[in-house]
């Protein structure tokens, strides 16, 4: 998956009516930025991308 | 005998002595040390070397300045000299930034946003439209002015190299951070935008607009995010006020229906009038048992049904009220919802800041208010996007919605399910001894709320009988580069604390000459915040006034970054790794709110410490300590220093030690904090399993949590979860194609699948 790719609006693709949807539209990946939320990580500044690469998901496991 | 000079930019000037004995004079004077005969004297002994230096050419102006740098010293004048570089060093600067602001501006006018970070500085401002972009030009300009115009020259120092870090910079001059908006008080007999005047509401549709008009007002007054921390009390109202009116059209429709009349509508207004009256209760969702039977009382002795056949009609109009209530409540808090995810301030630039705080109103249109929010949230935007804006927080409290037993919470439990699909609600836990202290039963201004990113405003050292939520905020904050301090004290924990003292008082200083400025602004420079009464005390003002004793309910925060790193910096290891540095950790955040708390009774000021937010900032001064130290492993070695106290993301570690270890740290930063868990997506939407994370936040005395996972959508198809390389729903890649009939199918399975405009 390209991070980086721009999420497009779906019109911008519609030259070709008939057959097919979604060239070049990427998913909205919505994360927690600081405390507020963020629709695309095209917005972020380089430092929160890393960060945000970087996150390990914690485990539900009870510790003694 | 020198005759000329030459300037910076190649000129020559003639020589003039007492320009370089008035430099010194005032060097002189801004230290106390020296007069007028002083300064000449040392002006004369530096043409002596001068001319000693240059017996043919003209000198340049740096080597007159360094001439006169070594001068003062050789005079003994060792204060004066400091003085001296420092102007230096800041005309220096001057310089350099006028070079850099025509850079900054210059990128801002030719790049995408795309290839540049400081476009990219905040993501709610998108750099790539026009008024994007002036706001960005007119933010690097009022920094540079900032710079060399308002700052103490160590402050300068400071921010410019990285031990501090001074938020909104952009805004020094200008106005002050945020504030929890009482909408209540606000609506109250209508107010003004500053831009028009607005009755007050009648109906929940105009509470809610209402409401997001208040937030955008009081954003272009203010930099921060703009809160509403009763948003449940303040929509009950509104609710009440739909219900009634429909109550009364409904009842008399029936009415009128049964008797085939179509003019018994003032007749039916003056029975319920007359019946609330006597009963000193307005008909509401929920009335006094009896109160119907009042009614069909009065009723029947107007008009001729008998009573027991009007309470029977009374039982049916109720439903519908209801019903017609709640259907309207949902589309309101809808609306509501929508206008703060598209609605612009500032020029059109950003979308509005925006936060709601509620969860403990038990009143049946409170909660019927809180349902239809939640409903709306989930809901999501017209195909289904999750809505970024407002930030909901759901404040959880034993007696009212913890417990199962407790009148909220059904609501509780619907908080929990909703932030599984939609990352919101956040949630803040009133029964924390240090949000428990203010709480008072029955005041919903004791309640601690959060705005922005985390911010909080409680206590108040200014004025203890006003130890409340609303109507205030956060004036200002500055960050401390805490590993950067580590790093130059060489794992020596008493120079670490010496340094660490210093730079409090230094942030503190540099506070309160933000404060001076802010202070002497008049309420006509805040039309909406001080004009309208938003902010505590400023309705006792007069338009002209000067703010500065209304500012001081306000909080003056020093805020931090980078716990783990600075651990690992002075000991080898960070908080998440062993019991010891769990004890380091909290003695260094303490010692920092001691220093606040021992400033705000000697000032009489509410300076309170921060777990500052950090999102321009998380990569600004690990750049700037990677150039001076390298990288380190464990300290420089990424590109962003951990957030505030936080475990370091990258650190495997249980959801549940991750909230032990962190709560701590919410009872000293008082003036914000929170703590995320990362879950994988279908642990998340195990709502049992999120409520438990939830619960263990309320037990573990976290001041303000929530849960963090990964919310994806696909726009062709309108799918929302979690998406690895492939769409579930549609089955095309990021990027790739779906066939058209294939999203036909998709279309009749689920409502949400988007409807491309032009084709049909």
């Amino acid at each position: 998956m390209d991070e980086q790719m721009k999420t497009q609006t779906p019109t911008a693709t519609l030259d070709n009516q008939d057959e097919k949807l979604g060239e070049g539209v990427g998913f909205e990946r919505i994360r927690r930025i600081t405390g507020y939320l963020v629709g695309t990580m095209d917005k972020w500044n380089d430092a929160k991308r890393a960060e945000e690469r970087d996150r390990v998901k914690h485990s539900l496991a009870q510790d003694a | 005998m020198i005759r000329s000079i030459i300037k910076r930019d190649g000129r020559h000037v003639l020589y003039d002595q007492s320009k370089i004995a008035s430099a010194v004079l005032r060097a002189m004077e801004s230290v106390r040390e020296g007069n007028a005969e002083d300064a000449a004297r040392v002006a004369n002994a530096v043409e002596a070397k001068l001319e000693a230096l240059f017996p043919s050419k003209s000198p340049d102006i740096e080597t007159i300045q360094d001439t006169v740098e070594r001068q003062l010293m050789d005079y003994g004048y060792n204060d004066t000299a400091k003085a001296y570089i420092l102007y230096r060093a800041n005309r220096t600067t001057t310089r350099d930034a006028n070079t850099a602001l025509m850079k900054t501006i210059n990128e801002i006018t030719q790049e995408d946003a795309i290839d540049s970070d400081l476009k990219r500085d905040n993501a709610n401002i998108d750099g790539n439209t026009a008024m994007g972009s002036m706001l960005q030009i007119g933010s690097a300009g009022a920094k540079a002015y900032n710079e060399m115009y308002l700052l103490r020259p160590e402050h300068a120092k400071a921010f410019r190299e990285g031990d501090i870090y001074i938020h909104d910079f952009d805004f020094y001059h200008m106005t002050t951070t945020c504030t929890q908006i009482d909408i209540l008080s606000l609506f109250h007999g209508g107010f003004s935008t500053g831009h028009g005047y607005l009755r007050e509401p009648q109906s929940i549709q105009s509470y809610a607009a209402l409401a997001a008009i208040a937030i955008q007002s009081n954003q272009n007054d203010q930099h921060g995010g703009q809160s509403i921390p009763n948003f449940d009390y303040a929509m009950a109202e509104g609710v009440g006020k739909t219900y009634h009116k429909n109550f009364l059209r409904i009842l008399t429709d029936v009415v009128e229906d049964r008797l085939d009349a179509d003019d018994l509508g003032d007749t039916v207004r003056k029975v319920v009038m007359e019946t609330e009256r006597t009963q000193g209760e307005l008909a509401k969702l929920e009335n006094k048992p009896g109160f119907d039977g009042k009614l069909a009382n009065a009723l029947s002795a107007a008009l001729d049904i008998n009573g027991h056949e009007l309470l029977h009609l009374l039982e049916r109009v109720r439903s519908r009220a209801w019903k017609r209530t709640d259907h309207e409540t949902f589309q309101a808090m809808e609306g509501f919802v929508h206008n703060l995810n598209t609605m612009h301030s500032r020029a059109g630039a950003q979308t509005p800041f925006s936060s709601i705080n509620y969860g403990t109103d038990i009143t049946p249109e409170g909660r019927m208010a809180m349902r239809n929010v939640l409903l709306a949230l989930d809901a999501g935007l017209g195909h289904g996007e999750t809505c970024i804006f407002p930030i909901h927080i759901f404040k959880v409290k034993e007696g009212v919605n913890y417990n199962p037993d407790d009148p909220n919470y059904d609501l509780f439990r619907l908080s929990c399910k909703v932030s599984a699909k939609r990352l919101f609600p956040n949630f803040v836990f009133l029964d924390s001894p240090y949000n428990l202290q203010y709480y008072v039963p029955g005041r919903p201004e004791t309640e601690v709320a959060t705005m922005g990113c985390r911010t909080r405003v409680i206590g108040n050292v200014y004025d203890p009988n006003r130890q409340i939520s609303y109507s205030r905020g956060n004036l200002s904050f500055t960050s401390i580069n805490l590993p950067r301090i580590a790093l130059e004290s060489h794992h020596d924990e008493a120079a670490f604390y010496k340094r660490l003292d210093e730079m409090l008082e230094l942030v503190a200083q540099q506070l309160l000459d933000r404060f001076e400025i802010q202070a002497q602004k008049h309420v006509y420079n805040f039309p909406f915040l001080m004009g309208q009464g938003v902010w505590l005390d400023s309705d006792k003002l007069h338009v002209a006034d000067q703010i500065r004793e209304v500012l001081r309910h306000g909080t003056l925060s020093i805020g931090f970054i980078g716990l783990a790193e600075t651990l690992t910096a002075l000991y080898g290891h960070h908080h998440g790794e062993s019991a010891e540095m769990e004890e380091k950790g909290i003695a260094i955040i303490q010692h920092m709110r001691d220093f606040c708390d021992r400033k705000s009774q000697a000032m009489k000021m509410n300076f309170t410490l921060l777990a500052t937010p950090a999102e321009g900032l998380s990569g600004k001064f690990i750049k700037q300590d990677q150039k001076r130290y390298g990288k380190l492993p464990g300290i420089t070695d990424r590109e962003y220093y951990t957030n505030s106290f936080h475990i370091p993301v990258w650190f495997p570690i249980s959801a549940y030690d991750k909230i032990r270890l962190e709560a701590p740290y919410h009872a000293l930063c008082n003036a914000g904090h929170i703590s995320y868990v990362e879950l994988d997506g279908d642990t998340a939407r195990n709502v049992e399993a999120f409520e438990q994370v939830v619960r263990w936040m309320h037990d573990c005395n976290i001041g303000y949590g929530s849960i963090n996972h990964p919310v994806d959508r696909d726009p062709v198809c309108g799918y929302v979860g979690v998406i690895g390389d492939v769409c579930p729903r549609c089955g095309r890649r990021e990027g790739h194609r779906v066939p058209q009939n294939r999203i036909d199918e998709l279309k009749k399975l689920y409502p949400d699948v988007v409807a491309f405009r032009g084709i049909e």
